[in-house]
């Protein structure tokens, strides 16, 4: 009876707040992969401003914590009066989440980048194609293979950081686990959540292995 | 003469490779480079097809000047003036360095394609046929690592050839075949200069150099000595 009562009040808030877990988690992938592979372009350019400059954002993005990044983006614009735009929650959550998540993917594109041979530029520069073409069609779709399994980590662990936004009082479906507890004095809410978050993280793996196997025409 | 190298030079800080190196290439000619490990043979070849910058010295492929001596300094053709001189040469990696993710066909039609030398079907045409030529029919959607040694090899040099180049490049070609298949290789070197395409043969296989060349170059401690064959 009292489970029914949970569950009863646990759906319709889950369900809403699957909407921001799920909107957080495509808005965020769909920006920062494209864009990690411009800044991992960026670090591994050849002037040294450029590269050092990408390098001290992906340190400050990697060396503090998310749920930092969310307050500091949100609450923290009065520090830095340079931005002098307070951002709303959902631009902050969406803002910090991209330059978080853009940042780890872009030392791992750097580091599928540095995985392609030599022979694969040289080759291209022979056969007289150009350096974007070589990177959009010969180094590119080679990276992607190498980087698949790391990127599809990040992925799983981006689905589970979405709880974060809590910080900045939106409801994503752990804060509703956290209210139909506190509501009933029960624990059982958290279990359904966790129960909702591997659901989730089956599909990606399940998708997540659909899209590694598409990789391996060739070796 | 498709290739003028004069007084080329390279070095690596300050560790040259070679000085004053200077030679010709005939078209449909067939010259072995050889030397010693370390002699800078495949610089020489790097240099020629620009993957290396040289320090001194000109390059002249077909009439086009790739790079020249201008008041103590090397200056090299401008963008789009490389571009051409680029298609006038081809050459073949050790390595083959062909492109795992595309099947054959693809590795032969991309730079064409990119080039827009032809149109679609065209380029296809020609790349049916070269692989035809080539023994390599039935090969067409297969995928590099789906090839033993000697096709890869053989896939490299129709690469090669869809820009028809005027010249071809060979770094150590035989290195990783065997004895039948190397025969196969130099029958293929041969057919291309019977078609008036200059063949450079980077080596230090002398049982393979005898079998093929007209010219050999030595490279022995940063200069050439030449023997007509």
């Amino acid at each position: 009876m009292m489970e029914m009562k949970v569950l009863n009040m646990l759906v319709p808030m889950t369900l809403s707040g699957l909407v921001t877990t799920l909107g957080v988690f495509i808005i965020t992938l769909v920006v920062s992969v494209p864009l990690s592979i411009v800044v991992a372009k960026l670090r591994m350019s050849k002037n040294l401003f450029v590269s050092n400059i990408t390098a001290a954002y992906i340190y400050v993005m990697r060396g503090t914590p998310l749920l930092l990044q969310l307050m500091f983006i949100f609450f923290g614009y009065h520090y830095v009066p340079v931005i002098g735009y307070a951002f709303g929650r959902y631009q902050a959550i969406f803002v910090a989440f991209i330059l978080n998540y853009t940042a780890y993917f872009a030392e791992i594109f750097r580091g599928g980048i540095n995985s392609i041979d030599v022979g694969q530029y040289e080759a291209s520069k022979v056969l007289g194609l150009s350096k974007s073409h070589t990177f959009m069609k010969i180094v590119l779709p080679q990276v992607m293979k190498t980087v698949m399994p790391s990127v599809g980590n990040e992925v799983i662990t981006l689905v589970k950081d979405t709880s974060l936004v809590y910080i900045l009082g939106v409801t994503e479906i752990l804060k509703a686990a956290k209210a139909v507890s506190n509501t009933y004095a029960t624990f059982s809410p958290y279990i359904y959540i966790g129960l909702v978050y591997l659901l989730i993280t089956a599909v990606l793996t399940k998708v997540l292995n659909k899209v590694e196997n598409k990789f391996n025409y060739y070796r | 003469m498709v290739l003028k190298v004069k007084d080329l030079g390279k070095s690596f800080g300050k560790t040259s490779i070679f000085k004053q190196v200077s030679f010709d290439v005939d078209k449909g000619e067939i010259v072995c480079i050889k030397g010693k490990s370390g002699e800078g043979k495949t610089t020489l070849l790097r240099c020629i097809n620009d993957l290396e910058k040289a320090d001194a010295g000109s390059i002249e492929i077909n009439g086009l000047i790739m790079c020249k001596e201008e008041n103590g300094h090397i200056k090299y053709a401008a963008k789009d003036e490389m571009l051409s001189i680029r298609q006038e040469i081809g050459l073949v990696f050790q390595s083959y360095n062909l492109f795992p993710h595309m099947t054959v066909k693809e590795n032969l039609m991309e730079a064409p394609l990119f080039l827009k030398k032809m149109p679609k079907n065209q380029i296809e045409q020609s790349a049916m046929e070269l692989l035809n030529q080539l023994e390599l029919d039935g090969k067409e959607n297969s995928y590099p690592y789906q090839l033993s040694g000697g096709q890869k090899q053989r896939v490299a040099i129709a690469r090669a050839c869809m820009l028809n180049p005027s010249i071809l490049c060979f770094d150590e070609p035989t290195s990783a075949l065997d004895e039948s298949t190397r025969m196969q290789i130099s029958k293929i070197i041969r057919q291309l200069s019977a078609q008036g395409i200059a063949i450079i043969i980077v080596t230090h296989d002398n049982a393979f150099v005898d079998e093929i060349a007209q010219r050999v170059i030595t490279l022995s401690k940063g200069s050439i000595s030449e023997k007509l064959i």
